[in-house]
């Protein structure tokens, strides 16, 4: 009973704090980026310019006939415009399933655009006994792979044909999970509900606490009946409540009734503990905020390494997923995709859990040891 | 005055420094630089990862190399437990007399194709020495993702150079030491320009370090320098107008995440958003920011375009102070 009016006292007071309405004026500010400015779809075909003009113009024709044949459905090329730092040039435009390409007629303009913008650009000459070659132009810092798969890729030793014929007979096997299409805005979500809802627990949490040792309140705590858990938990449960109110400010208008909002709220209220548990062990060990800025620094930055992941597929370092934030981002992922797998969310949210009360038991265990002392 | 000025810079200084925050803010960036230089190696190698038998034919598994991040395991049952981690890692398993690829199911469908292609081309026997390309460089060794981060990082370091101001304010307002200001012989002004000196200098070395440690050490420090000073100004009235509308640490931590909103919505919209967007972020100081950092940090642009982006950040900023100049007058007379 203590513990459920020192929460709603904790709460009444946290709804008239300045604080309480920048969390919401941000969940708005954040659902309205969502709603207006990131496209749903976006346009991801590769850019490539290239200059053929050194060619004979049969070699030209019979170039054009090659994409086509690489595509399902005849491409017609488009007559189009492109301006290069402030001059125009015309080019003809292929647009395959993958790629737009664009046949400048000037190869000034393509190595303009490729060292300009870091475009692709490519000049095709002719080679021994009638071969094409490609050149590529390059920054310098692409990677060996990547100019092997470019060499790959462009080779005379086999029929384009049978390379496609190839793809579909080729055997794939899947483990059977789902596939997550994810359009660019509910892309974008899991983030925002990782950084903004879950682990600002941990930095908004001390502020909290530092400001009531820094008016004594927690020096009372001990000449109190009422225990220092109640106390840290009811401001663990007042951010939760806030998180809570943020990520559904931000997922309910977006995804409506799409997501399983059970999942959701575990993910939401367990991570917010555990992350304001870590909050409150750091404010243990320091006497205000601008002595634990640097702990509470170190650990956003770390936990922010993995969004970098997040929105790298390829690059994904294995130590990665011992940061938590990683579980958080893939489980808020798996929610916001639909389906939802119900058993990983269940394995995170019980980890948060587990480590969250871990670090609480720790944390009320040092409040009571330093309690004079703050 | 300046002597006034520098006694509170000083003062501001040892109280910093006691909490370690100047220092934080000096070894932030550095920081950053040290965790840039680690990781964008590895995103600029990265391709697809995929998980083979040691067993297989050393030939196969070499081949992969050329291409992809290869993970060899003892066991199919090993390779198939690699696959049903969360990871986005493909597996190639003998079946047959011929290969099969193994998927979790949940992969982006670019990294499956990428994988198929490999096989299709290993399959006919081809490899990248039967190629038709030549390559021409530009001689650039820097990959636009570390200029990104480090773009980032300088503008991080500014609006830490305000935060530092803020926190400071707080502080005298806490001790109840600011409104004593007012029977000091320090001038209002003298006080601001007093209160300003660490949200700049601070962050300024710390920055420059970065530059050095990152491998930009040839960038123009003087165009740097200018656009970090510009910018400043920014942080800085955000700083003080935290500072005094602010009585604790939580409201100042909350307004400070206000900031970072427009800060990282610049960067994603300068590097992410079609042309007809831009003109939405064109009242945001930070976009310009960013878009001359860039230039610089690439070396593309010219002594006027540098100034022609100076000019409108401070003038951004004029208007932002003079919106706020009544408030913060009003916040150091209370």
């Amino acid at each position: 009973m203590k513990l459920w009016y020192s929460f709603i006292k904790e709460l009444q007071l946290s709804s008239k704090s300045w604080y309480f309405y920048i969390e919401i004026g941000m969940a708005c500010v954040l659902l309205l980026i969502l709603v207006f400015v990131i496209p749903a779809e976006s346009d991801d075909k590769v850019d490539e310019y290239l200059y053929a003009g050194g060619l004979p113009r049969d070699y030209q024709e019979l170039l054009y006939r090659g994409i086509l044949d690489e595509e399902d459905e005849p491409i017609p090329g488009k007559r189009v415009e492109i301006e290069v730092e402030d001059d125009s040039y015309e080019a003809l435009l292929f647009v395959t399933d993958t790629r737009n390409l664009y046949f400048v007629e000037n190869l000034e303009a393509v190595r303009t655009l490729a060292d300009k913008e870091g475009a692709i650009g490519i000049e095709i000459v002719t080679g021994k006994e009638g071969s094409l070659i490609y050149r590529y132009y390059l920054q310098g810092y692409e990677s060996l792979k990547l100019k092997n798969l470019y060499r790959l890729l462009h080779n005379d030793a086999v029929n384009p044909e049978f390379i496609r014929r190839h793809l579909e007979v080729q055997t794939v096997k899947s483990l059977g999970e789902e596939s997550l299409s994810l359009n660019n805005k509910e892309n974008v979500l899991p983030v925002f509900l990782t950084y903004n809802g879950s682990m600002m627990g941990l930095f908004i949490i001390a502020a909290y606490i530092f400001l009531d040792k820094q008016e004594g309140i927690i020096r009372a705590y001990a000449v109190t009946t009422s225990s220092i858990w109640h106390y840290l938990l009811s401001k663990v449960g007042v951010l939760t409540v806030t998180m809570i109110t943020t990520s559904l400010l931000i997922v309910v208008p977006l995804m409506g009734f799409e997501v399983n909002y059970l999942n959701l709220l575990a993910l939401v209220i367990t991570s917010a503990f555990a992350f304001s548990s870590l909050g409150l062990l750091v404010t243990t060990y320091y006497r205000n905020m601008m002595q634990s800025f640097g702990v509470f620094y170190i650990l956003i930055v770390a936990m922010m390494v993995p969004s970098i992941t997040y929105f790298l597929p390829g690059f994904e370092p294995r130590w990665v997923q011992w940061i938590p934030t990683y579980h958080l981002l893939e489980g808020f992922k798996d929610i916001i995709a639909g389906g939802g797998n119900g058993p990983y969310i269940l394995k995170i949210s019980l980890g948060f859990v587990l480590g969250g009360l871990l670090l609480f038991v720790y944390a009320n265990h040092r409040f009571k040891k330093t309690l004079t002392l703050s | 005055m300046v002597k006034k000025i520098t006694a509170i810079f000083l003062r501001d200084m040892k109280v910093s420094l006691r909490d370690f925050i100047a220092l934080y803010i000096i070894a932030f960036p550095l920081i950053f630089a040290v965790v840039i230089n680690l990781f964008v190696p590895g995103i600029n190698e990265a391709t697809v990862s995929i998980a083979m038998l040691s067993g297989d034919d050393s030939a196969h598994i070499d081949y992969y190399r050329d291409y992809a991040q290869v993970e060899v395991f003892e066991t199919p049952g090993e390779v198939t437990r690699r696959v049903a981690q969360r990871d986005n890692l493909v597996g190639i398993l003998p079946e047959n007399n011929d290969y099969y690829i193994l998927v979790q199911g949940n992969e982006p469908e670019g990294l499956v194709d990428y994988v198929k292609t490999l096989r299709a081309y290993e399959y006919f026997g081809v490899s990248s020495a039967d190629t038709s390309v030549e390559f021409v460089d530009f001689g650039r060794t820097i990959p636009p993702m570390k200029k990104l981060f480090v773009n980032v990082a300088i503008m991080l370091g500014s609006v830490l150079g305000g935060m530092l101001i803020a926190l400071n304010i707080v502080e005298e307002k806490v001790d109840n030491t600011i409104s004593a200001i007012n029977v000091s012989p320090v001038s209002r002004i003298g006080f601001i320009i007093g209160k300003s000196i660490i949200g700049i200098l601070v962050p300024v070395v710390g920055i420059v370090i970065m530059l050095i440690v990152t491998g930009f050490a040839d960038v123009n420090l003087i165009q740097i320098l200018m656009m970090l000073l510009a910018s400043s100004i920014i942080s800085i009235l955000v700083g003080f107008i935290e500072g005094i509308n602010n009585d604790d640490v939580i409201n100042a931590a909350g307004n400070i995440k206000i900031l970072f909103l427009p800060l990282m919505g610049s960067v994603a919209a300068a590097e992410m958003l079609a042309d007809k967007w831009q003109k939405f972020f064109y009242w945001i100081p930070f976009y310009w920011t960013y878009k001359a950092n860039d230039m610089i940090l690439s070396k593309s642009g010219t002594w006027g375009e540098i100034l022609i982006y100076t000019a409108i950040v401070i003038a951004i900023s004029a208007l932002v102070f003079a919106a706020l100049a009544p408030k913060i007058r009003k916040g150091l007379e209370g």
